[in-house]
């Protein structure tokens, strides 16, 4: 979708969904960012975009294992993050897929 | 035409090596005059390139202008660079290097047009520009971590490479700490630290230009391809990723890096402009501000310009004698030229507001705030920033479209930009509303009728652009929303320098527009007035040349209430839109001398009923009247299909909607 040289098969792809989709589960300690309340400092645990859509949040510190806050909602309540001391505005359809847990806790 | 479209362009623009070559017309982009690549110039001496390069609003372009002594626009969000800019450094013993400023970029994966410049300098893939000979890596040091990111993947080109830690001061005023020597020597580059905007640290940085220029010309060699993907082993992407983050961050903590608080100020600042109710709301407090105070601020200045234009008229008149040069001067070139550079002011003022805007970093928050409506358009929210650039000019903002990632995406941006009213429209907003809207007050001492309308324009054009979008996102260009997500600078007060710079140089544009095109036009005009004579006089203006073409062309304009001079007029826009101005000075100013060169707009109500006034400025609203415009859309689609097609949908808009206003009032 962005460049001809990307030759990463689709299968690589959607098989990011296959595997993390069976993780979602309420039993465990992950929740969405969209679900965490303001200031709280959280961990990412994974996120659930294909790696095109991904990269861009890699490349800015967005990477599983680090911690992140939501300081603030924009007016239209999408969340703004503090990450490694970069504010990062994000659109809730992309936070939606960003999974986190709490510090401390196991996780999956 | 199909969904295809977008990756053919793209294909077709890579072949052509990403249309790098200079701006075909730079009036409306400060600093196109230096883009001219060292290939261009014949017997120009090979001397060592250096490269600018690192994350965006990390500071490149300050320290470019800097060193080089050349003015390339600063602001304070990501995405301001995104053609590479080549200067020279003239170092203290007179040596010269090549610096070349690039677009910012957090990663080589190069999904942007402005990303995929910025690798293909650096793997030494465009022509007329060796690959470079050496790297300046600069980061925001408040933000090490993540930025340091790049430094590996940038290591790898094998080249000398000093690592600049900018914004020193603020990681130390908030409380942030590192050790550069312990940094250079586990990072294995030179480190230094900088606040490039002050001019701190840039000796530390000529010293390695010196060691550059020293160490000469590196010999020709393969260079690899840059990719964020550094290890050969085949692991996913995220692996790769966090592998990358771990080794910077061990690095960094032996380094002794202690991130900063955050901003106490950006904080304040955010929980008032991006609070849910007070930030919409400011932000359309500062639009009418705005507005109102290109109408009130501006008009002092305005007079002062008018006395200067009018007393130089006069003094120029009764020191001639009465023949055609006093005609030419006079009727010609001071009623045409004159009567645009009044303007001058409020153009100035629309410049200050969006320089404070953009420098302060609140433009990055309007962003956000406008994310919603781009994102129920089919836009990305990234999109919003070249738009609102177009408020000054559409090249520049067709350009900084090249931040927009997905292709679709930003064709649909640059269609839609020449909506956006750029500055040479205010011209003629200004002289159409002031001779024919009363002024009132609106909203108490707050808002009057004429700034009213002029935002209601402004409007006119944001709200058509919307909808092209929408519909273009939806027909020609459908394809899958983009996640935005937006960096968020923080606040920093604007500096005067930038501020000032920017001014001067948009003065300078104006200037030279209103001293070439403009005279030009005035000139060849009043030369067209003045024959055929009959007896030794000129002709009547309706039985002039030019008002027989004009008479020749009123037919096609007679629906929207337009006589011939305007007909005239509105082909003399089509060189720039505030063209007409001039032309319209010079035609009436022939027509009835007695009046005093600059009473434009008692001419204009002779000439115009209300209906078509408004037809006028709603004309002026939607038709590209600018060649400039129509070859940047070329050059940046690698084709005429967009660019016709462009035209002729606004052309159409802009008939139509003249039609229905002059038949309506």
């Amino acid at each position: 979708m962005y460049l001809p040289v990307d030759t990463r098969s689709h299968s690589q792809v959607t098989g990011i969904h296959l595997i993390h989709s069976a993780v979602h589960d309420p039993a465990t300690a992950e929740s969405r960012l969209v679900d965490i309340t303001l200031r709280e400092v959280v961990e990412l645990v994974r996120i659930d975009l294909p790696e095109d859509q991904m990269e861009p949040l890699l490349e800015r510190g967005l990477l599983p294992g680090c911690q992140l806050c939501q300081v603030r909602r924009s007016p239209s309540g999408d969340p703004i993050v503090m990450v490694d001391g970069t504010l990062l505005a994000i659109r809730h359809e992309v936070a939606r897929c960003l999974c986190v847990r709490r510090p401390g806790s196991n996780g999956a | 035409m199909s969904v295809c479209e977008a990756p053919r362009i793209q294909r077709r623009l890579i072949r052509r090596g990403l249309s790098l070559a200079p701006l075909s017309d730079p009036s409306c982009h400060p600093g196109a005059e230096d883009d001219v690549l060292p290939a261009d110039r014949p017997n120009a001496e090979i001397i060592p390139l250096v490269a600018l390069v690192g994350p965006p609003n990390s500071g490149k372009s300050t320290l470019f202008n800097q060193l080089t002594g050349l003015r390339q626009k600063v602001a304070n969000y990501p995405g301001v660079t995104v053609e590479k800019h080549v200067g020279t450094v003239r170092l203290p013993d007179h040596r010269a290097l090549q610096l070349v400023d690039l677009p910012g970029t957090n990663g080589f994966a190069a999904r942007s047009m402005d990303e995929r410049i910025t690798r293909d300098v650096l793997e030494g893939h465009v022509r007329g520009l060796r690959a470079p000979d050496a790297l300046v890596l600069i980061v925001d040091s408040t933000r090490l971590e993540p930025q340091l990111m790049l430094v590996e993947p940038t290591l790898k080109l094998g080249i000398p490479t000093l690592l600049v830690l900018n914004m020193a001061d603020e990681l130390e005023q908030r409380g942030g700490a590192v050790r550069d020597d312990e940094l250079a020597e586990r990072l294995g580059v030179n480190v230094v630290r900088t606040n490039a905007r002050d001019g701190d640290g840039l000796d530390q940085v000529r010293d390695f230009l010196i060691g550059v220029a020293d160490r000469g010309l590196l010999p020709p060699r393969p260079c690899p391809a840059l990719s964020n993907v550094v290890t050969s082993t085949p692991l996913p992407m995220v692996d790769q990723f966090t592998e990358r983050r771990r080794r910077i961050k061990e690095i960094s903590r032996a380094s002794g890096f202690v991130l900063p608080r955050s901003s106490q100020l950006t904080e304040r600042l955010d929980s008032l402009f991006l609070h849910r109710v007070w930030g919409p709301l400011i932000f359309l407090a500062v639009v009418v501000l705005v507005f109102q105070s290109i109408f009130t601020w501006a008009v002092p200045l305005m007079d002062g310009v008018h006395i200067l234009v009018a007393g130089s008229g006069a003094w120029v008149a009764e020191r001639l004698p009465d023949s055609w040069l006093r005609g030419l001067l006079i009727d010609g070139v001071w009623a045409g030229v004159g009567s645009v550079v009044v303007f001058l002011p409020q153009i100035l003022v629309l410049f200050l507001f969006l320089g404070l805007l953009e420098d302060s970093g609140y433009m990055a928050r309007a962003a956000v705030i406008a994310d919603r409506t781009m994102y129920r358009v089919g836009l990305q929210g990234r999109a919003f920033l070249p738009l609102m650039s177009g408020y000054a000019c559409a090249i520049p903002a067709i350009l900084a479209a090249r931040t927009v990632e997905d292709e679709r995406d930003r064709l649909a941006t640059i269609f839609v930009t020449p909506f956006m009213t750029c500055s040479a429209r205010l011209p003629v907003y200004a002289l159409l509303i002031a001779a024919f809207i009363p002024e009132r007050r609106l909203v108490g001492p707050f808002l009057g009728t004429r700034a009213a309308t002029l935002l209601g324009l402004y409007i006119l054009g944001a709200l058509t652009a919307i909808a092209t979008a929408a519909i273009l996102r939806r027909t020609l260009l459908r394809g899958p929303r983009d996640s935005f997500f937006m960096e968020l600078p923080p606040y920093r007060i604007p500096s005067v320098r930038s501020i000032a710079i920017r001014l001067y140089d948009r003065s300078r544009i104006f200037l030279r527009r209103a001293g070439t095109i403009i005279l030009a036009v005035a000139i060849v005009l009043w030369f067209l007035t003045q024959v055929p004579q009959s007896g030794g006089s000129p002709p009547s203006i309706d039985d002039s040349l030019i008002g027989r073409m004009g008479q020749m062309i009123e037919p096609a304009i007679r629906p929207l209430g337009f006589d011939w001079t305007i007909g005239v007029g509105l082909i003399s826009a089509l060189a720039a839109r505030e063209v007409i101005i001039g032309t319209l000075g010079t035609l009436y100013h022939v027509e009835d001398p007695t009046q005093g060169s600059l009473q434009l707009q008692d001419a204009l109500r002779g000439h115009l009923d209300l209906g078509a006034a408004v037809g006028l400025l709603v004309f002026f609203a939607f038709a590209l009247q600018c060649t400039s415009t129509v070859a940047v859309m070329r050059r940046e689609t690698a084709g005429w299909k967009w660019p016709v097609l462009q035209f002729g949908y606004m052309l159409t808009l802009a008939y139509g909607f003249a039609f229905i206003a002059n038949w309506l009032i």
